[in-house]
């Protein structure tokens, strides 16, 4: 531990600033509040704040980010940023253990090079807590203090700053720019020790029961809907409450085209699941269309679902969404005590949760940017289906598995989440169904053979082929779900010998929006598969000879062994409930019905937060699942 | 032989900001009828602001109109500040100073560029002038943007201006700011001496026409007068601002839902050309050698000459913001504390703020209570103030233009009405009149 | 082949036409897209064959029912620019006036001139396909509205309250420094300039789609404005919108 006088460290900070290397930023008073922002002096620095407005995650996962920007003749660029690396003064622990978390989560699987870059490339130096808002329950979630995560921490004794090495980044820039720099004596060192144990004291909101009862308690509570709708009556979706927080990280993408309507930008921007149309999709499904719903997902996202991934309650006790709550529903501390003092009365016991093994692997990076396809055929197949195939510009496949999607990007007009509908069997070239709901989609419908369209992926968890193999295959196709079956289902007869029985089942709403036709009527010709067809409904003057019914008035007629059999079903979301049922009438297992389920994928790879259906990303662990795995998600089905 | 009749029925005139209409009927040689008639639907700004509170009365009579919402705003608050005794700082004063410049130099330049030159040049509108000639085009975009990032920095926005609040400013431009701003001041001299070089080309497109009327404008002894001064007219002595009523005597006529005034003869002008009349000796010296290019001085009685009093009025601003912001400088820019408001404790009382906009002098006259909501209030609005110029200007023009051919004769009479650079909306903003 | 299109202005303050004017340059690169053929403000040439009618101000009076039907039989899309077109903006202020009062104050026997009714958004008489909101309107909102309509795209307009916007501009929130705000029901989009230039949000884009108002209610009340007060505020904007009622 080193020891500063506070004017040397004033003079420490104007060198860094004078060097000019960095861009040097730090907690300044904005009217009442404090906030983070680029200082001109020493003499801004409020290092003695409460809390700051926006938490420092603003420097690594930005309000607004430009992804690549694309020019329509020429490819898709990303910038290398010519900003300057920053030293960020003033970081509070909390705020520092929300960045570790983020760490995490933008490692995962997938690194993100965009924060990735900014956070190797900052210097942080921390302050220990000197006032805390009354919304501040950082002591309480273990967060007030910390001893790793800084470059330097700074303690305040009075005259004095105490400065705490965290590594030899943080090492050198002390020994280079600040003057009179001496070891801490014992005397101080136990001041430190002493401030720290008064910051665990500090703040007055308290949890009636230990954190580690959070995953748990919330788990009992998920369905006590009564609960949700009070807490969330006086909601008004304004997201204060996830935008000022410092571990939340969902974002949108938009394309930003210019005015040549054929250069621009792809920009992701903050997003936040409380408000009302996060969940909502092009066709105009919202898939948490209720005040309570989205309310509770905050918590459980918070206090569960990223426990569960990474061994962390994602919430540091910072305050910052209590006090910026009008409506004063937003304080996590009052919601844990009312449900912990609910649940108590009713007699269920809590049992504190375990962190679970966690081991992160990093792949390979995010790819954020498309590469360039051309449209080589297109096929209108319906009123509101083409069939577009689909070449890489630079000749490499695709190699997806079937079930899989990619983002398809029409420059300038956005990128849309499109199942691939071909084998990976067929080679040089493949295929998607599209249908003109988005924008993104009613541009793809209008354009023609040697277009240029941007492709990413294959993304999301396909169907497990091996483990289909020797089994009898049931395929139920409801409308456009025929589109990701199809995959699989060319697939299977291009390895028919490998398979056992194979029947599928497709029906649309009217003859008209029957797909991939001339593919229907080759099956007629085959002999090694069963298929049945039938329409809701047929209106006058239109041919059909099959069957008219919903459909699953097809499935009680199918001859079938359940042991043997796997049901692979893809269509509206409505009616999985219903095959499922009939389903479960023929004695097939649980595990046997595999599913592909439709969410609003913007990012493809986890992190967005759009299609999240309460855990589960859809874009990673979907979107092909075991109904053995998600019967129990209570915002699957 | 005797003459065709001729009718001229010009509906919603193009290339003015609002909707009026002009009608003449020609028989015989002698002119039947000649009518400027506003059809503008009213919109009872007046009504509306009676029972709000003082704080809210700038931004509801800011949307009077678009293109001079700082005049309005301006004229609001000193109206406010007045009924209530609100001071404002020394500070303060020169950047209201500067918003207002940043509106002339907006709107004229608007004016000029788009509204009156495709008249010199021949031509529907400034569309095609793009590419027909592209670098003038460009030059009066350049100052017009410039004259916009000067109210965005000063006020926050151009049009509603989010800043000027009773009392002061919500948030101040830096120093920084400023003097970034009076560089690009300086810079644009040259688009200026272009503009004026054009205009000159284009000058004898004006018609050569002059009807003795009485110009009335603010006048200052100290400068040229557009944020305060007492109340000047060429043909009588100044009276404080206060006591405007007995300047404007607002009356109605049938075919119009806008009202007209009347001073000392049947109608008198305001505007650029009669704040040029009354104080052209306050000019900067930059604009005062535009106006001699064109040779203009007092008293000119030729309406069309507005369009060119309006651009020397543009270098005037430009030159006189160059002085303002240095005496900014030299003091230091004193910043205040974010999101700042003044003290201010409401009370009752009565306070009329007259400031000059492009298109003339601007009165707003409000009454408050105890508890600051305002009882009555009455806004003269500069184009009001022209409607029965403008008619009269047209009976005496005709005669002169009443053997050329209809077409020649519809342009001439539009051309005069677009000299006045009417805001016709502005002028519809009330209703309140009692018969007798 | 150029969509043609066509500017209408009614009841309103023009300052919506002034913006897309201070466009500047940009201008210049969206004439390269589209074809005016009406515009009065700005051009003498008048033509009936549009593709895109842009119409600012309010309908104020009967007579002007029929230029709307007229415009709307015209285009294929109508898009309604500014506050007084969109939601009635604070021409419908007017509307909380007793009408024998302001009829008493009006001419009196020259009632043709006061052909005037309650003041309201177009699409009150005719079905408008896009919204900018704003007084004024936010001319880069517009610029990404006109590129969507020449890209075939629905512009996108957000939801969701100013306070998302205020939140990522730092702001600090308007009721935490004493003041009244209305942006946690009023619809983004402006990118909270009102608040990042020291003042507040006064409604003027209008409500979201589903406003918890009564929650809103609450929080004034919370903070110290009376009933009437905030009815007063609500009057201001959402007027029509039927609010303040």
């Amino acid at each position: 531990m080193k020891i500063i006088a506070k004017q040397d460290l004033a003079g420490f900070v104007n060198s860094l600033i004078k060097d000019g290397a960095w861009e040097v930023v730090g907690v300044k008073s904005k009217g009442d509040k404090y906030a983070f922002g680029p200082l001109d002096s020493a003499d801004e620095l409020r290092l003695d704040y409460d809390i700051t407005l926006l938490p420092p995650k603003k420097y690594f996962f930005p309000q607004r980010e430009t992804l690549f920007s694309f020019d329509v003749a020429k490819g898709v660029f990303t910038e290398t940023s010519t900003a300057k690396p920053k030293i960020i003064i003033g970081v509070a622990p909390y705020d520092l253990v929300a960045l570790l978390h983020m760490d995490e989560v933008f490692k995962e699987a997938k690194s993100d090079p965009y924060y990735a870059e900014k956070r190797n490339s900052s210097i942080i130096i921390g302050i220990n807590i000197q006032r805390m808002t009354k919304w501040n329950f950082s002591a309480v979630m273990g967060c007030a203090t910390i001893d790793h995560g800084y470059d330097l921490m700074l303690t305040d004794l009075g005259a004095k700053y105490a400065v705490e090495i965290g590594s030899s980044k943080g090492e050198q820039l002390l020994a280079k720019y600040a003057k009179n720099v001496r070891d801490a004596y014992a005397n101080e060192v136990q001041m430190v020790g002493r401030k720290k144990h008064e910051i665990m004291n500090m703040g007055q909101q308290k949890l009636d029961f230990s954190p580690d009862l959070i995953p748990e308690l919330l788990n009992q509570n998920y369905s006590n809907s009564q609960f949700w709708e009070k807490h969330s009556e006086k909601c008004l979706a304004c997201g204060s409450c996830v935008l000022v927080c410092p571990t939340c990280y969902c974002f949108d993408v938009r394309d930003n085209p210019d005015l040549t309507l054929e250069r621009g930008e792809r920009v992701r921007t903050w997003d936040g699941c409380l408000l009302e149309d996060f969940a909502k999709v092009a066709s105009g499904e919202n898939f948490r269309p209720t005040k309570p719903a989205r309310y509770r997902h905050r918590y459980f996202k918070k206090g569960k679902y990223l426990f569960d991934r990474f061994g962390f309650i994602s919430c540091v006790g910072c305050g910052r969404c209590g006090s910026n709550c009008l409506p004063d529903i937003a304080s996590p501390v009052k919601l844990f005590n009312d449900m912990y003092q609910e649940t108590l009365k009713s007699g269920i016991e809590i049992t504190p949760s375990t962190p679970p093994e966690v081991s992160i692997t990093t792949e390979d990076r995010i790819d954020f940017v498309p590469k360039l396809a051309t449209i080589t055929r297109k096929v209108p197949m319906t009123a509101n289906e083409t069939l577009l195939e689909i070449q890489f510009n630079d000749g490499s496949e695709l190699n997806h598995a079937p079930g899989q999607f990619a983002e398809v990007s029409v420059f300038g007009v956005g990128e849309a989440p499109v199942s691939i509908s071909s084998s990976p069997t067929k080679k040089g070239s493949f295929e998607m169904c599209v249908r003109k709901i988005g924008g993104v989609t009613t541009k793809l419908a209008t354009l023609n053979k040697g277009d240029i369209i941007g492709v990413r992926g294959p993304f999301g968890k396909g169907f497990d082929v091996d483990l289909l193999k020797g089994k009898d295959l049931l395929f139920i196709a409801g409308g456009l779900g025929i589109a990701p079956l199809r995959s699989l289902f060319n697939y299977v007869l291009d390895r028919r010998s490998e398979f056992g029985k194979v029947t599928i089942l497709y029906g649309c709403k009217e003859p008209c929006e029957l797909l991939f036709s001339e593919e229907v009527d080759s099956w007629s010709k085959r002999s090694d598969i069963v298929h049945k067809l039938t329409v809701d409904r047929c209106p006058a003057g239109e041919c059909w000879e099959g069957n008219i019914g919903l459909i699953t008035t097809l499935i009680p007629g199918v001859d079938l062994e359940p042991e043997k059999t796997y049901a692979i079903l893809c269509g509206p979301p409505t009616m999985y409930k219903f095959v499922i049922k009939e389903l479960k009438q023929k004695n097939i297992p649980d595990d046997h019905i595999i599913m592909s389920l439709e969410r609003r994928m913007k990012c493809g790879v986890g992190k967005c937060g759009h299609c999240q259906i309460n855990h589960i990303y859809v874009c990673k662990e979907g979107p092909v699942f075991n109904y053995a795995n998600i019967k129990g998600v209570p915002e699957a089905l | 032989m005797s003459k065709p009749e001729v009718n001229i029925s010009l509906h919603h005139v193009t290339r003015v900001e609002g909707h009026g209409n002009i009608y003449v009927n020609l028989k015989d040689g002698t002119i039947k009828k000649c009518e400027w008639n506003i059809s503008e639907a009213p919109r009872f700004f007046e009504a509306m602001v009676v029972g709000r509170q003082w704080n809210e009365l700038h931004h509801i009579t800011s949307r009077i109109c678009g293109i001079c919402s700082i005049g309005h705003v301006l004229a609001s608050l000193k109206a406010t500040e007045a009924a209530m005794n609100i001071p404002i700082s020394e500070q303060d004063l020169i950047l209201r100073k500067l918003a207002l410049h940043g509106e002339n130099i907006q709107s004229h330049v608007l004016h000029i560029g788009y509204l009156v030159l495709p008249d010199l040049m021949g031509v529907g509108s400034v569309i095609p002038l793009a590419s027909t000639h592209p670098e003038e085009v460009k030059t009066v975009i350049r100052l017009h943007r410039l004259a916009n990032d000067m109210s965005n920095m000063v006020c926050g926005r151009t049009t509603h201006p989010q800043r000027l609040i009773p009392g002061g400013f919500a948030k101040l431009p830096t120093q920084k700011e400023l003097v970034d701003l009076k560089k690009r001041l300086k810079d644009s001299i040259p688009d200026l001496q272009t503009a004026a070089n054009l205009f000159k080309t284009l000058s004898s497109g004006f018609p050569d026409f002059q009807r003795e009327t009485e110009f009335i404008a603010l006048t200052d002894p100290n400068e040229y007068a557009l944020y305060d001064g007492e109340l000047g007219s060429t043909d009588s002595k100044s009276v404080p601002a206060s006591e405007y009523l007995s300047f404007t005597n607002e009356y109605i006529v049938p075919q119009s839902t806008a009202k007209r005034a009347k001073h000392l003869r049947d109608s008198y002008m305001v505007g650029a050309l009669a704040r040029l009349n009354i104080n052209y000796d306050k000019l900067s010296p930059l604009a005062k050698e535009v106006a001699e290019m064109f040779d203009l001085k007092p008293v000119c009685h030729n309406p069309f000459m507005n369009s060119i009093a309006q651009l020397v009025e543009v270098v005037h601003s430009v030159e006189d913001s160059i002085r303002l912001i240095s005496e900014l400088e030299a003091e230091g820019l004193k910043p205040q504390p974010d999101y700042f408001r003044p003290e201010i404790k409401p009370k009752s009382g009565r306070g009329v703020g007259a400031v000059e906009v492009p298109r003339g002098i601007l009165f707003h006259d409000y009454t408050y209570n105890d508890s600051g909501a305002c009882t009555k209030a009455n806004c003269v609005i500069p184009t009001n103030q022209n409607h029965g110029n403008i008619e009269l200007d047209m009976k005496a023009l005709l005669p002169q233009v009443m053997d050329k051919p209809k077409k020649e004769i519809e342009l001439t009479l539009e051309m005069l009405v677009r000299a006045y650079d009417p805001c016709i909306s502005c002028s519809t903003h009330y209703l309140n009149v009692h018969f007798e | 082949m150029k969509p043609k299109v066509a500017f209408f202005d009614f009841a309103g303050c023009e300052g919506d036409e002034l913006q897309i004017a201070n466009l500047e340059e940009e201008l210049l690169s969206l004439l390269g897209h589209v074809e005016v053929v009406s515009f009065r403000e700005v051009m003498k040439e008048h033509s009936n064959d549009y593709d895109i009618a842009f119409i600012e101000g309010s309908c104020t009076r009967l007579a002007d029912e029929d230029r709307l039907k007229e415009i709307r039989k015209n285009a294929k899309i109508v898009v309604a620019i500014g506050a007084c077109a969109t939601i009635g903006g604070i021409n419908s202020l007017k509307n909380y006036k007793d009408p024998d009062e302001v009829g008493r104050i009006v001419y009196g026997d020259k009632a043709k001139l006061f052909d005037t009714y309650a003041a309201r958004p177009i699409d009150a008489v005719i079905p408008v396909d896009v919204y900018v909101h704003g007084c004024p309107i936010n001319k880069e909102e517009f610029l990404h509205v006109v590129k969507s309509l020449l890209m075939g795209k629905k512009p996108d307009i957000p939801n969701y309250p100013v306070c998302v916007e205020c939140k990522k501009n730092e702001n600090v929130c308007a009721f935490e420094r004493g003041e009244f705000c209305v942006g946690t029901v009023t619809r983004a989009g402006c990118n909270s300039c009102c608040v990042n230039e020291g003042t507040i949000c006064w409604g003027c884009r209008g409500l979201v789609d589903n406003p918890n108002e009564n929650s809103h209610k609450e929080v004034l009340l919370k903070y110290g404005l009376t009933v009437d007060e905030t009815i007063n505020k609500f009057r201001l904007y959402f007027a029509w919108q039927g609010r303040g009622k």
